[in-house]
């Protein structure tokens, strides 16, 4: 079963020391365009993406609790189209319906999650109002029971508008910059010069600087933790940076037991599931022993017997197979089916995996049915005829 | 001249029940038959006479003497290689019937031309010519418990016949069956024995069977009566 499976990271994310704090919009944490450019031009990296992390939901100081439902929260992604860097996770989503957003893309529209479109009983051409301000959805992706099934895709400008909304001091400083913006040269030099240095540095903000963190895509033949380390090494204390192994090993670590304990379960029904057959297969053969006798008086090979019984092992493993399948679907669908009143599906069940699972159980079967029907086979014919 | 089917010279065979116990089951039997011969074993209880059979059709080996089969020697015979000659020269009708309980009677049939080797197209159109043959055009498709005695006999000899066996070894085949029921099968072995020329070798202890059969051996002791 396809479930809880994070998203392969494959490129160093690169935030701002304090962003993952950003992501829950309590501080200003931000990335400024200065910093991307420096680190573009560290050796190694191809190419740098901007990015915007904003939970979809404005917090209610009132009620913490509201929204909160299973898997992680509905957030907002802004995503840099225009950047030539080449985010292999995104571009492998597939599309439920619609298409996911690109370069050419107006500000207002999105391609929301699975989870998402479930959840807010959203489709295609449908409009999502979001902090106030409404998008129109022009794709919904197939569900992947990952991140992107919480995810709001849409362009850095309106992401960074609503981040910069949603941060009290961003927007001051936004207000502030806006104010300063209109007042000419002219006006500034009448001025005092503490005023003046106080407008001049209220100009300096520019929008482009707000990304809570950036993607880092690396050159051919360059190793990922070297580039991380690289960036680390230029940008110093400036940014923390998570190479895609050290993501790998904190994703790892935190679906550890979770893994094991579904690993333990699975081999614990493995293992009863392997010992029935053998049990089966062992208490089928001697109530059949006169049988095996009468097939091969009829001329039957030891392969042949061997063959047959071999194969009959590996049908009780693959009925057994589909009906635990069946089981299971039934009751994913049915899990899913309450779950999605919540907001989020849980389990995913891929028909490959359907596959998977019925050649498993059949070669479980064979393996366990492989050496009662090897015993059958070398049966004395003789002896074989005169059981009752 | 007739050709020899079957040769069977000074066979011996004992069995080991115990480290002091051994049972001389054949004692230097002497048997020949010929194609075309219809001839029954007769003998008394533990004379030997299902030993023979079961090593005229190779389903066990004896420890002396010499068994030839169409003229070849299969006295040393490996298991490994003994269930060809089984499946395509010898055809078994047992006391039991001995058929596959989860298979109908055409499927009984055709198991054997599968294992006899024949092409799976012609299996089933023979299996319907034999199982016509004995009668049971209607009854193909019954299971073994769904037929009577005498219906699951002649199924085990269309089964027998389905290879085209050089010789049909029948060991007590109406030993279950009333006597009416015995006659109707003993005609049809007859019939199979007059029309078709096919060799049979019916061991029995049954008199009235034996005096149906056109020459009789006698076993005593492990060794031919005289």
């Amino acid at each position: 079963m396809k479930n809880y499976q994070p998203t392969p990271f494959r490129e160093p994310v690169v935030e701002h020391p304090k962003s993952a704090e950003a992501l829950s919009g309590i501080t200003s944490g931000t990335l400024p365009v200065d910093t991307l450019n420096k680190i573009a031009e560290v050796d190694g990296v191809k190419a740098v993406a901007a990015g915007i992390s904003l939970m979809v939901e404005e917090p209610d100081p009132e009620n913490p609790n509201t929204g909160v439902s299973m898997g992680p929260p509905p957030t907002i992604m802004g995503m840099d189209t225009k950047s030539d860097f080449v985010n292999k996770n995104w571009t492998s989503l597939n599309m439920k319906e619609g298409k996911l957003i690109d370069k050419n893309t107006p500000d207002n529209e999105i391609t929301i999650g699975y989870s998402i479109a479930l959840d807010k009983k959203l489709k295609t051409g449908d409009t999502m109002t979001i902090r106030g301000r409404d998008f129109k959805v022009i794709g919904v992706l197939e569900k992947t029971m990952t991140g992107p099934d919480s995810y709001v895709m849409m362009q850095m400008t309106p992401a960074r508008e609503l981040f910069v909304a949603s941060n009290p001091f961003l927007k001051s400083l936004k207000e502030k910059a806006d104010k300063a913006a209109s007042i000419s040269d002219a006006e500034l030099a009448k001025l005092s010069p503490d005023s003046r240095a106080q407008i001049l540095q209220a100009k300096s903000f520019k929008m482009e600087d707000v990304s809570t963190s950036a993607s880092v895509s690396w050159k051919d033949d360059y190793d990922s933790d070297v580039v991380a380390k690289n960036i680390k090494d230029k940008l110093n204390q400036e940014v923390s940076v998570l190479s895609p192994k050290k993501m790998g090993e904190e994703i790892d670590k935190a679906s550890a037991m979770i893994n094991s304990i579904i690993l333990g379960s699975a081999m614990l029904a493995l293992i009863v599931g392997l010992f029935s057959i053998v049990n089966t297969m062992v208490m089928s053969i001697s109530e059949r022993t006169k049988e095996i006798g009468i097939k091969k008086a009829l001329g039957a090979s030891n392969k042949a017997i061997a063959w047959e019984y071999t194969l009959e092992a590996g049908i009780i493993g693959l009925l057994g197979g589909a009906i635990g399948a069946g089981f299971g679907t039934l009751t994913t669908t049915l899990v899913n089916a309450k779950m999605a009143e919540k907001g989020a599906e849980i389990f995913l069940i891929e028909p490959s995996f359907i596959i998977q699972v019925l050649v498993f159980s059949f070669v479980i079967g064979v393996i366990a049915g492989v050496i009662p029907a090897i015993r059958a086979s070398k049966m004395q014919v003789v002896q074989a005829l005169r059981e009752l | 001249m007739e050709k020899i089917i079957v040769k069977g010279t000074d066979l011996k065979k004992s069995y080991k029940m115990s480290k002091t116990n051994t049972i001389k089951a054949l004692n230097g039997v002497n048997i020949e038959v010929k194609e075309g011969d219809f001839t029954a074993i007769i003998g008394p209880s533990g004379c030997g006479k299902s030993t023979l059979m079961h090593i005229l059709g190779l389903l066990a080996r004896p420890d002396e003497g010499s068994l030839e089969i169409d003229g070849e020697d299969f006295s040393k015979l490996n298991e490994r290689k003994a269930y060809k000659v089984r499946a395509q020269k010898i055809g078994f009708i047992f006391q039991g019937f001995n058929l596959i309980p989860t298979l109908t009677a055409i499927e009984n049939v055709v198991l054997a031309g599968r294992y006899g080797g024949m092409k799976v197209g012609e299996r089933k159109k023979r299996a319907e010519e034999l199982l016509e043959l004995v009668g049971l055009k209607d009854r193909m498709n019954h299971k073994p418990n769904e037929l009577s005695g005498g219906q699951q006999q002649r199924v085990a000899i269309a089964r027998a016949l389905m290879n085209n066996p050089s010789i049909i070894l029948a060991d007590e085949p109406t030993g279950e069956l009333d006597t009416k029921t015995s006659l109707e099968v003993m005609n049809i072995l007859k019939k199979l024995n007059k029309d078709n020329n096919q060799t049979f070798l019916i061991v029995t202890h049954n008199l009235d069977v034996a005096k149906e059969c056109k020459s009789i051996i006698k076993l005593k002791d492990g060794k031919n009566d005289k």
